[in-house]
């Protein structure tokens, strides 16, 4: 892929005109205002059917899950047939990309960059519900899981958090995490504090990532997910706490005190057998990774719009300031980070329409030069602008402040560099 | 029922428009083009009327350059159920009238919805044209679709000077689409998705037999006269006299 098709550019003019008539007029709300982005995301998924087409895809993948669930059903009598992580394995497998379907991952990418150009917090806050927290459910969610928590988020009927991070555990997620759930009864008492919670403030349904406290060590507890849903008694959502920037996505802290739940909220109704069930998580990070390169190709975008039209219409000494060399060089920087992170953007359309899906240590790679790229960019745009660029009015301050959590969220930097080393030099 | 709508391909209002160096049209290279604005909200209420009455078909038209197949797939993508495409150059709006009568002969549409005009050349003529040579009913710069119960007639309100005018026009009627009519919906994913496999005729102006020697040829274009700086005067003697004497227009 080297060009977006007659298709995919009908698909990018309609969501611009959207983003044009219903965003950019209430930007300032959204961005700089305590405005939460749930009814425009509503609006945008429900004008351009994307929910119409989320619900058939789920009919469909149900109705195969259905079928391997009776399958495996009528092995229960074979013991080694009952294993969970069996059941888990094919899962995977049906979920994965078939071929021909980079039409359909490219008609999601194109939204994200769109929004992209304006408000990547909106892009944030709808994938983590629809993406990561649907994502989360269905890949470890029996049936009735699904049907019960999924569908409604991927429609944004009901927003969705993710709640892994605390505040002792950030890159050390899993090491360092101390939220544990304690066996109760038939069910399960649950307790931790989770933070930097994206839609924590305002989600219907929270996938709340804990250990497993069987009065083991805390570093050789099982991880365990459950679903939490708002009003619940034990549970706790902050107001939106003050950020750098993302200022259109609702970040929260969440508070879970002696939460009773019973074992159907327990992710997947069963306990894992062991510690090693922190492959779902790793495979959230990397959906959540490839998501970023669009991000940063948006950003990247709109920075180079706003920057090449104001080097040719803003005069110092007497000349479009486009004609000095200085302002060349950063023009043409951005133009080969533009072309560099959309070659990955196309690379990764490419893939899934050959039916494969980017290796943990790619989607990494991906990444960390998206995010590292985009942040260049978008400092280099404030510099073009000058003062102006310092300055609210002129909207690269606010794409600059956008950008840096690339670097940070789903992973750091620093995390993304290990982990492509640690794939590179494993044998 | 079967409803014919246009979609004119034309440079989108938000571009920078340039005279070309031959001074006789404009520089094409680098401009977006896109649906008439106009057509595009009689694209959007002949898909009204569709959805209303259930069991119609919209057949959506342009006629130019084969670019224009983009144009005829975002009315698809909207919801129009085939498109007829009639490749030509150089047409006037009697020669693109003389070429949509024949289409309308060929297919018998019920309706013809037309934008009012297209923003490139204002003509506001095309529409008016054809009903004549079709010795069809018109109703023009509508703003109010009503299809009446038996489906013989249409009731349309029009934006007259001073007021709205409702008039009946029986049916097969031409009508044009003022700015208020509706608001076009965006081409939804399931909708592009779809487009694609949507049947797109492509016939030659050339093969319809009629006669396209424009009577109009554009002789010189010019771009406005660019704006001056403005100039704050000391008193309101000072402003009538300039207007007076140098703006000329008291």
């Amino acid at each position: 892929m080297i060009e977006w098709s007659e298709q995919h550019i009908l698909m990018r003019d309609a969501v611009r005109r959207f983003v044009e008539a219903e965003i950019v007029p209430n930007l300032e709300e959204i961005e700089h205002g305590d405005t939460p982005p749930y009814e425009i995301m509503r609006k945008m998924v429900r004008t351009f059917g994307i929910d119409e087409i989320a619900r058939a895809r789920f009919a469909k993948q149900i109705a195969k899950a259905k079928e391997q669930e009776a399958a495996q059903a009528a092995q229960d009598g074979d013991p080694q047939g009952a294993e969970a992580e069996s059941g888990t394995s094919k899962r995977e497998d049906s979920d994965a990309p078939s071929e021909g379907a980079g039409d359909a991952a490219a008609m999601q990418i194109i939204p994200v960059i769109e929004l992209s150009h304006y408000c990547p917090g909106i892009v944030t806050a709808m994938g983590v519900s629809a993406g990561l927290t649907a994502g989360a459910i269905n890949a470890k969610g029996t049936v009735a899981q699904r049907e019960r928590w999924a569908l409604d988020l991927l429609t944004l009927d009901k927003i969705g958090a993710w709640a892994i991070t605390e505040p002792g555990s950030g890159s050390d997620a899993f090491g360092g995490m101390k939220a544990t759930a304690r066996r109760d009864g038939d069910g399960y008492v649950l307790n931790g504090s989770k933070t930097f919670i994206t839609n924590g403030p305002y989600a219907d349904t929270i996938v709340f990532i804990c250990k497993l406290d069987e009065g083991n060590a805390p570093r050789e507890r099982k991880v365990v997910s459950f679903v939490l849903e708002s009003g619940m008694a034990g549970l706790t959502q902050t107001k939106p706490m003050r950020k750098m920037g993302l200022h259109s996505s609702p970040t929260g802290e969440l508070f879970i005190e002696d939460l009773r739940v019973g074992k159907d909220h327990l992710l997947g109704e069963r306990e894992p057998k062991d510690g090693a069930s922190r492959g779902g998580a790793k495979d959230t990070f990397s959906t959540e990774r490839s998501g970023v390169a669009a991000m940063a190709l948006g950003i990247v975008q709109q920075c180079m719009k706003l920057c090449v039209e104001y080097a040719k219409t803003r005069v110092q000494f007497g000349r479009p300031i486009g004609e000095f060399q200085l302002i060349q060089l950063k023009l043409a920087k951005m133009e080969v980070a533009r072309m560099n992170i959309q070659n990955l953007v196309f690379r990764h359309i490419e893939m899934i329409d050959k039916g494969r899906k980017p290796s943990f240590a790619e989607a990494s790679a991906m990444k960390l030069y998206s995010a590292q790229a985009a942040m260049e960019v978008c400092l280099e745009a404030v510099q073009l602008f000058g003062g102006n660029g310092y300055m609210a009015e002129f909207q690269v301050e606010q794409l600059c402040r956008d950008a840096k959590v690339l670097q940070i969220y789903g992973g750091t930097d620093e995390i993304q560099i290990s982990q492509i080393a640690r794939s590179l030099l494993a044998d | 029922m079967k409803i014919l709508v246009t979609a004119k391909r034309v440079p989108d209002p938000e571009s920078t428009i340039k005279v070309n160096s031959s001074g006789d049209g404009i520089e094409e290279a680098g401009i977006k083009w896109v649906v008439n604005p106009f057509d595009e909200i009689a694209i959007e209420e002949a898909l009204r009327v569709k959805e209303a009455q259930g069991d119609a078909e919209v057949v959506v038209v342009s006629i130019g350059p084969s670019e224009a197949q983009e144009q005829l797939r975002t009315g698809l993508a909207m919801g129009a159920d085939r498109a007829i495409l009639v490749t030509g150059e150089n047409l006037d709006t009697s020669a693109v009238a003389k070429i949509l009568v024949k289409i309308v002969e060929k297919e018998s549409p019920d309706i013809v919805i037309t934008g009012k005009q297209a923003i490139d050349d204002d003509s506001n003529e095309v529409g008016q044209m054809t009903a004549q040579l079709l010795g069809w009913p018109q109703a023009t710069f509508i703003s109010e679709l009503k299809i009446a119960d038996d489906k013989s007639s249409a009731e349309c309100t029009r934006e007259v000077d001073g007021g709205m005018e409702t008039i009946s026009v029986p049916l097969p009627a031409l009508i044009t689409a003022d700015l208020r009519l509706n608001e076009p919906r965006y081409a939804s994913l399931p909708g592009i998705m779809k487009a694609r496999k949507k049947p797109l005729e492509q016939i030659e102006a050339a093969s319809l037999g009629v006669d396209t020697t424009p009577k109009i040829v554009i002789k010189s274009m010019a771009p406005p006269p660019a704006r001056e700086a403005g100039r704050i005067v000391e008193s309101v003697d000072e402003l009538v006299t300039a207007l007076q004497s140098e703006a000329k227009v008291l």
